[in-house]
């Protein structure tokens, strides 16, 4: 990739979360060393982002009837901000961490703010005890472990992508109407270094280990009768996540395509200007020309900058999300082929009646409250999905707009340029011979 | 300065293909409204002409008028062509393209005050059978140059006009720069019609998408309408955008002109200069006839003294005849000069007619170029926001 654009990536990376603070909290961004004055050229390509992390997301209830006003329906009582990754060298290993900054008004933590330094590896141990708390609602997705490109781990451009994603991570669990009152969730946001390694310690692990035990029997045994809802969640899922991978590859392919386009607008323009040097009349015209081609090549630039970032990046969480919903879906089956075993079971052993009649009783619930809970979080998740694609292409689409009509501007500009009669020029007796 | 006396009005059209050794042929339709034009008053006349007659009379042209720039034909075969761009000869929209370049060319020689006055042009607008044979019979190809004979010029001159050669670096360097452009923009054209067509593919995730979705169905099932809009649009656009390439192919092909100009200069200037060389080696020879007589050490006196001197008779003879030699030597060169200038002067003007009429035509080329952008531009905002509007409808 060219300086050019480089630099332009570089700068929106800063802007985001300065900009995001900036919103967040009054304090100074700290130690911040790369913190720039804000271009005004930046703002496009961090405004996507800002706009799926900043604004206030629904604070959806679970039992939210309708959608569309979502947004003004919750107070939002925690905010969270990832930003300002750092590496850290040790004898053993180098990392990066994060800085995990929180606010609230809410009465059951200490303060109304936080800072904590957190690593990649805490937030995964975070999403596992979220998930084995709360096996059946959605728990947000993370960010692949390995990039997809050919980046390594310590590399500028790849550490950021991480941090916006765990960003939007930390977003949606502080707007989640369950999960952001998990009792880990407070410890991972309040806790010091010591006491979150200790925490980390005492986890138990069991309910993964049941889960994984489910999830490969629910594979090998068919439901006996799954109720037609989630039938249709799980083919709904399969198919959308089947789309967001088509989606992403095409728009993959747009931006190679885009790129390659770049490319050749930037050897377009200055055989324009090298062509100018050899004319008198027709100076102006080339420059123009030349002009014009280059204020498209910008604009272009910006565009395909700004969709690897705002419709890529969101592309690739959703399908993370679908994933995630896969695996809960899966969870569910196991609750409630566990209740199924436990009905055949009961059918062969009389005898173990009263026991199993019990047992029995306690699985219906559970396998009823799951799907009442997972069913809601759907639906939450429908709600969250549909406002969040919206966003996401109505950007793209104006996006799009924007090129164009940047183009059209410098067009439009170079019409008159190009046709100007130059009175010096015309003193000139004639082009070639002076 | 005359301008151009004549405009004929001239509609080339339908063309038709005959069976046996295919080829094509177009309609040349001419009538001549200016009153002082010979043949005023005439009715139109059309007749049917194909390429290799084109190509004829532009060979006649530049062997009978070395001093003009002679516009130049529309390509032989298709150059830089962007991959979806159809290459064969007989495709609609390459003919379609090549009579308009055909068209062109004989409204550009028309308005040349000197070619459109041209014996053999009117003929070739108004006889079809016997103009063959009458261009044929004014002999030009004799006077054509070989292609060695201009290459020896090239090396062999010893003074070369400042205005000429820097015509023809010139011409060398705008060649080179048109060059890039047209591959560049054929570069360009590819990736544009991928980026567009790319899109189709959104369209048809976006409807299929639709089919699983409740809420979201309506407004990705229209947005993937759109798409597929976008990607059709890109057709029309390249489509315009190939006029544009075959304007900036003219003037790479008017830059080989202007090199067959210069060309045409160096050889009339090699005619002055051997003129000049013979001149000079007689006025020598009689310079060392007369020394002769005083100086013993020369070389002919060496001579003669080796080979028995010539008598004074002989001598005042030979004198007598390298005189009336001079004298027609000086008049060769005199003539030489006289051609040299008349071709320079004549030259010069039409370099500079042509220049002026360069600096207009490409400033429409590149304002016709920016209006297509820009409409492109108008297109494609158009297209977004009515996918925009979808989505937010989503």
């Amino acid at each position: 990739m060219d300086p050019l654009s480089q630099g332009i990536e570089e700068e929106s990376d800063e802007i985001d979360f300065d900009y995001y603070l900036s919103q967040i909290s009054p304090q100074p961004t700290g130690n911040s060393t790369e913190a720039q004055p804000k271009p005004s050229t930046a703002d496009t390509t961090s405004d996507a982002l800002n706009a799926c992390c900043v604004q206030p997301l629904s604070g959806l209830s679970l039992t939210q009837g309708d959608d569309d006003n979502v947004t003004e329906t919750d107070v939002k009582d925690l905010f969270v901000v990832v930003d300002n990754p750092e590496k850290h060298t040790t004898a053993m290993e180098s990392y990066i961490t994060f800085r995990v900054t929180s606010k609230t008004t809410r009465s059951d933590y200490e303060s109304s703010e936080f800072q904590v330094r957190r690593r990649y590896n805490d937030f995964i141990w975070l999403r596992q005890r979220l998930e084995e708390t709360q096996p059946t609602l959605l728990v947000p997705p993370l960010p692949e472990k390995h990039s997809l490109k050919r980046f390594d781990r310590f590399n500028q451009e790849f550490v950021h992508m991480r941090m916006r994603a765990l960003h939007i991570f930390m977003s949606r669990l502080a707007e989640h109407p369950v999960l952001s009152f998990n009792k880990n969730f407070q410890t991972f946001l309040t806790a010091k270094q010591s006491e979150f390694q200790a925490a980390k310690k005492e986890g138990t692990g069991f309910m993964s280990r049941m889960a994984d035990s489910f999830h490969n029997m629910s594979a090998s045994y068919m439901m006996k009768n799954r109720p037609p809802e989630f039938v249709a969640t799980t083919e709904y899922i399969n198919g959308f996540s089947d789309k967001l991978a088509v989606l992403d590859r095409i728009s993959q392919r747009v931006i190679k395509e885009q790129y390659d386009y770049l490319s050749e607008l930037n050897e377009w323009g200055p055989v324009f200007t090298l062509w100018s040097n050899n004319e008198g009349k027709l100076n102006d015209a080339l420059v123009a020309m030349a002009k014009a081609v280059e204020k498209c090549f910008l604009s272009l630039q910006q565009l395909a900058d700004a969709t690897e970032h705002s419709l890529s990046n969101p592309l690739r969480e959703y399908m993370l999300y679908a994933e995630a919903i896969k695996v809960v879906l899966r969870r569910r089956d196991a609750i409630q082929m566990e209740y199924e075993m436990t009905v055949e079971e009961l059918n062969r052993k009389k005898d173990e009646k009263d026991q199993l009649n019990k047992q029995v009783e306690t699985l219906n619930d559970r396998a009823t409250c799951s799907n009442a809970d997972l069913k809601a979080d759907l639906d939450r998740w429908h709600k969250t999905k549909r406002r969040d694609f919206r966003k996401v292409f109505s950007e793209m689409a104006d996006r799009n707009i924007q090129y164009y009509q940047q183009c059209l501007a410098a067009w439009e500009e170079a019409i008159p340029l190009i046709q100007k009669t130059d009175a010096t020029h015309d003193d000139l007796p004639h082009d070639l011979h002076q | 300065m005359e301008i151009s006396v004549s405009e004929p009005e001239r509609r080339s059209g339908g063309s038709s293909v005959k069976m046996q050794d295919t080829y094509t042929v177009y309609l040349v339709e001419t009538k001549i409204t200016d009153p002082e034009m010979p043949g005023h008053g005439e009715p139109p006349s059309s007749l049917w002409r194909r390429y290799s007659e084109f190509e004829l009379l532009r060979c006649y042209l530049e062997v009978t008028y070395p001093h003009i720039v002679i516009p130049p034909l529309p390509e032989k075969r298709v150059s830089h062509a962007w991959q979806k761009l159809p290459t064969d000869r007989f495709d609609p929209d390459f003919i379609e393209r090549r009579r308009g370049g055909l068209e062109n060319f004989l409204l550009r020689v028309a308005s040349q005050s000197v070619l459109s006055r041209d014996k053999m042009l009117h003929g070739f607008l108004k006889d079809e059978d016997g103009w063959k044979d009458s261009v044929y019979a004014t002999d030009f190809q004799s006077k054509a140059d070989s292609k060695l004979r201009a290459l020896s010029a090239q090396y062999r001159l010893k003074n070369t006009d400042r205005r000429f050669d820097e015509l023809k670096n010139y011409s060398s360097e705008v060649q080179t720069y048109i060059n890039t452009i047209l591959k560049i923009r054929a570069r360009l054209a590819d990736r544009l019609y991928g980026v567009h067509k790319l899109h189709q593919n959104y369209g048809r995730v976006f409807s299929e998408w639709s089919a699983l979705e409740k809420d979201m169905a309506d407004g990705l099932q229209s947005a993937g309408h759109y798409m597929d809009v976008y990607a059709a649009s890109v057709d029309v656009l390249l489509e315009d955008e190939e006029q544009f390439a075959d304007q900036l192919k003219e003037y790479y092909c008017f830059c080989d002109s202007l090199r067959t100009l210069c060309r045409k200069q160096e050889l009339i200037q090699l005619d002055l200069e051997k003129a000049e060389d013979s001149l000079a080696y007689k006025t020598t020879q009689r310079e060392q006839l007369v020394d002769g007589k005083s100086s013993a050490f020369s070389f002919s006196g060496m001579k003669s003294k080796l080979f028995g001197s010539d008598t004074p008779e002989q001598r005042e003879q030979k004198i007598k005849q390298l005189d009336e030699q001079i004298e027609e030597s000086e008049l060769q060169v005199q003539q030489a000069t006289e051609d040299a200038q008349h071709f320079v002067d004549l030259a010069l003007k039409d370099v500079e007619r042509f220049q002026r009429q360069k600096v207009k035509d490409l400033k429409d080329i590149f304002t016709n170029y920016a209006i297509l952008q820009i409409d492109r531009c108008k297109k494609g905002i158009n297209i977004w926001q009515n996918a925009k509007e979808c989505f937010t409808k989503m």
